[in-house]
């Protein structure tokens, strides 16, 4: 176990584990937009940055991104200083120059009180921030389907030679975890669009509900080793069956009729 | 044939010496990147040409060597005939057949190639005389413009390969460590990351395999003396890079040179078969039982992966995305495995460090800053080219001793070292010493070694957007001080070089620019802002007049000058109307031109042909 | 447009199959076709056993790759810091007008390619262009003519 103290406390963490995640525990909420427990830390949004020091450093402090910094003995962190707040909002500011038009993006450059952003808007601006969370959960997914395009200014997320991916299956996990809805995709009858790319919708043979892609359901097949024909029926409903036979165990459930 | 012992490399090198000494005048073409680019090669074949020919008693074209950058750039074609040492400047390929008649048949020279200093007006005959060779000390320059560019035998002909044989067969590999910290040797690629600590680090690490890594991504523009060396000396590299793996325990290396230096690639892949043949990389080292291999890898054109952690990337065969270096590469870099990477300019001093002592390599330089340190001096400077001088050689002495002051005479303005992390000093901080902390504590930072010298007709406004223009290009954009920031930073500069901007404006790049520095991921963003915040700090006038007089005092912003034509002086030769895009001058031959101010788009390509001095800007 | 990607399992040959030899690949058939073909980006997908979309990615990332073709002559301004203060921009300027394309493009002809690049290391002979592999040094407005003039006939 190492000592650290964070706004003034003296907490306890586990060696080896990042600052942010200990500051979670600790109930303290630090903004973090390119941040996901499914996938490994990135450093990108700069949002966590933390303010730390040592008694040892004769006052020298450094800021460093909380997600991706791990506990030391001795560790003193400062998590709303004011440098720490200018940085937090100046990031806010320059994203918002990027992607004015962001809902999200807006909420939480408000709640750091900024308004607006005081630079130049640039011109075609979507919502995406690059924060690189599409990308980073369908390689961790294994699909690769999608990546960064381009460097510097104009990087973007999009497929490879910018037509429909082949890799990808449809399974939405960069919509879900895109932090500014960027991504959309479109369900019509059994056909679900996203990326450019056409997807067979599979239906539940007992409800009638949309599940999933065939092509997402023949990856994770093939992959976890599960039978295709699993697919058929709906989460909701394999779960509706199991929770009929659990209870059909239970001691206490009414004895099937001899 | 494979050397084994020290005392074999000894017989060969005694051997290569004799095939050496036995012409008896050398001729020494620089083929260097400046005079390649100013016609080298075809002096050289000039040369070859006629010496198959003429069959000189005594004499054959195997005494003709195409060596690397001799430094002297700004007097290239450089031709060297040695023992002498007598110097050639400006060789054209006519000048070929008289150099072999005069100097290579019967040993007299042709004075009109030689050096004339133009402080004295003296001709000097002998490169070691002349004030631009006589003011430097050359270690990692030592052999470049001496031997031939890629030949092994010259290598070992001037002791090549002794210092890695004394290495592995008498010394331990804590023993070369506390020889190199003993050094005070300090990473020569900017960061000046003591040398020894770093290979002391990664040696003590158990996890396996280490790695070596040699960062040929020499990305400032202005800097070439690493090309220099990877295209003049790449042995020095290897056998820097050998030494440095058998230290920490790597039995593999990499060298990484950048896109744009095809030649360099070339060279150092040949001298790595030579190696190779020879027994220096491969099993058992000089019968120590050490085995080290080498690959060279080259860049996709990307000045970021000049950063260590993008460049393991790239090696990877990833975008150089740098990341957070809160674990350090020596523990986990290539392959997420300890690794110790180096700059060329660091390797190249390796060999002789061990050859001479650390001992003896500390007692030059200054105390913090030991050794040497060498650099381009380019720009307005009249003396152009590469040099290397002890650490500790104040600025004023390098631009004026040594780079013969400013072209035309005309008032300096600034210097900018550190390339595009660096800063600009001005005239009243000439007397600072250049070394790893002096000039990082003025505003600037010493770098790799690029030293670009300004005159009153450079403008900082313009220089600062400039670099900011580039890191924007250049930023790999994963954070968003960087990619953002940056982007808002030139737009702000743009404003101010356009006469847009108000001296509200100054304080938002302020302001901002802290913000980069503080919360960007990379060096290449903290290091960002330093080109604007050095020129604010010293010639905040200079951005004041753009802003309040929306004038740009050295003639060069686009948007706030104008071009006009003297009348007293102006002769109607057209040059001027041939060059204009725009078709913005009129006049016909021997008549007056003018400029028409509506169409003009400011282009100053009649300013630069004009050889009467007729165009002025206002 | 069509390609003959009859020379690309020999390029592949010439590496080890494995995602290390990615950038080095790619140099060769930028080299070969003097740009990165999707169909050669595909092929190169499969036998790296590296996913398209990283391919794509190290394609866009790096100034060497182009994913339209390049002229049969490239010619790269250099504007590096010492050739910029020396004139890089009238050269620019100049070239631009010549061939009447922005750094980025190829003529119409597919002759030339105009491409700036930041410091090619001949800095002491500042400016500098470099047309393919020849380094010309300390261009002015009037030499860079006289390039292009030749560089049409040659």
């Amino acid at each position: 176990m190492v000592t650290i103290t964070i706004n003034g406390k003296v907490v306890q963490a586990r060696e080896g584990e990042m600052l942010l995640a200990v500051c979670k525990r600790e109930g303290i909420d630090i903004p973090a937009l390119c941040h996901h427990d499914a996938v490994e830390p990135f450093g990108a949004c700069r949002l966590c940055m933390v303010e730390i020091t040592k008694d040892e450093w004769n006052g020298w402090r450094n800021y460093v991104t909380s997600c991706l910094y791990p506990v030391e003995e001795g560790l003193i962190v400062q998590t709303h200083s004011p440098k720490v707040i200018e940085l937090r909002r100046t990031v806010l500011d320059l994203q918002l120059a990027r992607c004015p038009n962001s809902p999200e993006l807006q909420k939480l450059a408000a709640e750091h009180g900024v308004n607006s952003t005081q630079y130049e808007i640039v011109p075609d601006g979507d919502n995406c921030i690059l924060c690189g969370l599409c990308t980073r959960v369908c390689a961790r997914l294994g699909f690769h389907a999608i990546a960064t395009v381009g460097r510097g200014h104009h990087k973007e997320v999009a497929p490879p030679l910018k037509e429909a991916p082949p890799d990808c299956v449809g399974c939405l996990s960069c919509v879900q975890v895109c932090p500014t809805n960027n991504i959309t995709y479109e369900d019509k009858g059994n056909v679900r669009t996203i990326w450019g790319k056409k997807f067979e919708l599979l239906r539940c043979s007992k409800t009638g509900k949309a599940t999933i892609t065939k092509a997402f359901a023949e990856a994770l097949s093939t992959r976890c080793d599960i039978p295709i024909d699993y697919f058929d029926v709906s989460d909701d409903e394999h779960r509706r069956q199991l929770a009929l036979k659990m209870g059909s165990l239970a001691d206490w459930a009414p004895k099937e009729q001899s | 044939m494979r050397i084994k012992t020290p005392a074999q490399l000894k017989g060969l090198q005694k051997k290569c010496r004799a095939d050496i000494d036995k012409h008896p005048r050398r001729v020494l073409i620089c083929c260097g990147p400046g005079c390649l680019a100013n016609g080298a090669q075809k002096v050289s074949d000039e040369f070859k040409k006629i010496l198959k020919k003429k069959r000189l008693r005594g004499f054959s074209v195997e005494a003709l060597a195409e060596t690397g950058c001799h430094g002297f750039c700004e007097q290239g074609p450089v031709v060297v005939i040695e023992p002498d040492g007598t110097f050639y400047t400006r060789v054209k390929v006519k000048d070929v057949a008289e150099i072999v008649e005069t100097t290579i048949k019967s040993n007299k020279v042709v004075k009109r190639l030689l050096f004339t200093d133009p402080a004295t007006g003296k001709i000097i005959r002998k490169y070691a005389d002349i004030p631009f060779y006589s003011h430097q000390r050359r270690i990692a320059l030592r052999n470049i413009g001496k031997i031939a560019q890629c030949d092994i035998n010259e290598y070992i002909s001037v002791g090549g390969y002794q210092a890695l044989g004394k290495a592995l067969t008498k010394m331990t590999p804590e023993g070369i460590i506390d020889e190199v910290s003993t050094s005070g040797l300090r990473g020569r690629g900017g960061g000046g990351f003591p040398t020894g600590r770093k290979w002391a680090t990664c040696a003590r690490i158990e996890e396996s395999p280490h790695y070596v890594i040699c960062n040929g991504d020499e990305g400032d523009p202005g800097a070439f003396m690493d090309r220099a060396i990877m295209e003049g000396d790449p042995h020095s590299i290897l056998e820097g890079m050998i030494i440095a793996a058998r230290a920490v325990g790597a039995h593999e290396g990499y060298i990484y040179v950048r896109e744009e230096y095809p030649l360099a690639v070339v060279n150092l892949a040949r001298a790595v078969e030579q190696a190779r043949e020879l027994g220096f990389i491969g099993d058992d080292i000089f019968g120590s039982g050490f085995s080290f291999d080498l690959h060279i890898n080259r860049g996709g054109g990307a000045f970021v992966c000049g950063e260590s952690s993008a460049l393991m990337k790239s090696v990877a065969g990833e975008v150089g995305e740098p990341r957070a270096k809160y674990v350090r590469s020596v523990q986990k870099g290539l392959f997420d495995k300890p690794t110790v990477l180096n700059n060329v300019e660091s390797y190249t001093n390796i060999p002789v460090i061990i050859d001479k002592g650390g001992a003896w390599f500390a007692g030059i330089g200054t105390p913090k800053s030991t050794g040497t340190k060498a650099f381009s001096l380019v720009g307005k400077v009249r003396n152009s080219g590469l040099i290397e001088v002890p650490m500790g050689t104040s600025l004023r002495e390098i631009i004026y001793d040594i780079g013969g002051g400013i072209q035309g005479d005309r008032p300096f303005k600034a210097v900018q070292t550190g390339g595009p992390s660096g800063g600009c000093l001005p005239e009243p901080k000439l007397d600072l010493p250049v070394d790893f902390d002096t000039l990082t504590e003025a505003g600037s930072m010493m770098g790799s070694g690029g030293m670009i010298v300004m005159d009153d007709r450079t403008c900082v406004v313009d220089v600062a957007k400039y670099f900011l223009s580039f890191l924007n290009d250049e930023s790999c954009g994963k954070c968003v001080p960087c990619r953002e920031g940056l982007y808002q930073l030139h737009a702000l500069a743009a404003a101010v070089s356009e006469g847009r901007a108000t001296e509200d404006d100054l304080d938002k790049m302020e302001k901002l620019s802290e913000m980069i520095v503080i919360g960007s991921l990379c060096g290449l963003g903290k290091s960002g802002p330093n080109p604007f915040l050095s020129t604010i700090r010293y010639f905040r006038d200079e951005y004041l007049a753009h802003i309040r007089d929306k004038r740009c005092p050295a003639g060069v912003c686009q948007e706030l000058i104008r071009y006009e034509v003297d009348a007293d002086k102006c002769d109607g030769c057209t040059a001027c109307i041939v060059v204009c895009a725009q078709n913005a001058i009129t006049g016909k031959k021997k008549e007056l031109h003018v400029i028409d101010q509506d169409k003009c788009d400011k282009c100053g390509a009649c300013y630069a042909v004009c050889k009467r001095d007729a165009i002025k800007v206002y | 447009m069509k390609v003959d990607l009859s020379r690309l399992p020999q390029i592949l040959e010439g590496h080890p199959k494995d995602p290390q030899s990615l950038i080095g690949v790619l140099q060769d058939i930028q080299k070969e076709y003097r740009f990165l073909p999707g169909e050669a980006l595909e092929e190169t997908s499969r036998a790296l056993k590296v996913p398209l979309s990283k391919v794509y990615s190290v394609s866009t990332f790096y100034n060497a790759f182009s994913l339209t073709p390049r002229g049969e002559k490239v010619i790269r301004i250099c504007v590096g810091t010492t050739c910029h203060i020396r004139g890089a921009r009238q050269v620019q300027q100049q070239l631009e007008n010549l061939l009447k394309i922005k750094p980025g493009q190829t003529t119409e002809d597919g002759k030339f390619s105009l491409e700036t690049v930041a410091c090619v290391g001949a800095c002491a002979m500042a400016p500098v262009v470099v047309v393919n592999d020849e380094f010309h040094g300390g261009v002015n407005v009037n030499s860079a003519r006289r390039l292009i003039r030749r560089s049409k006939k040659a």
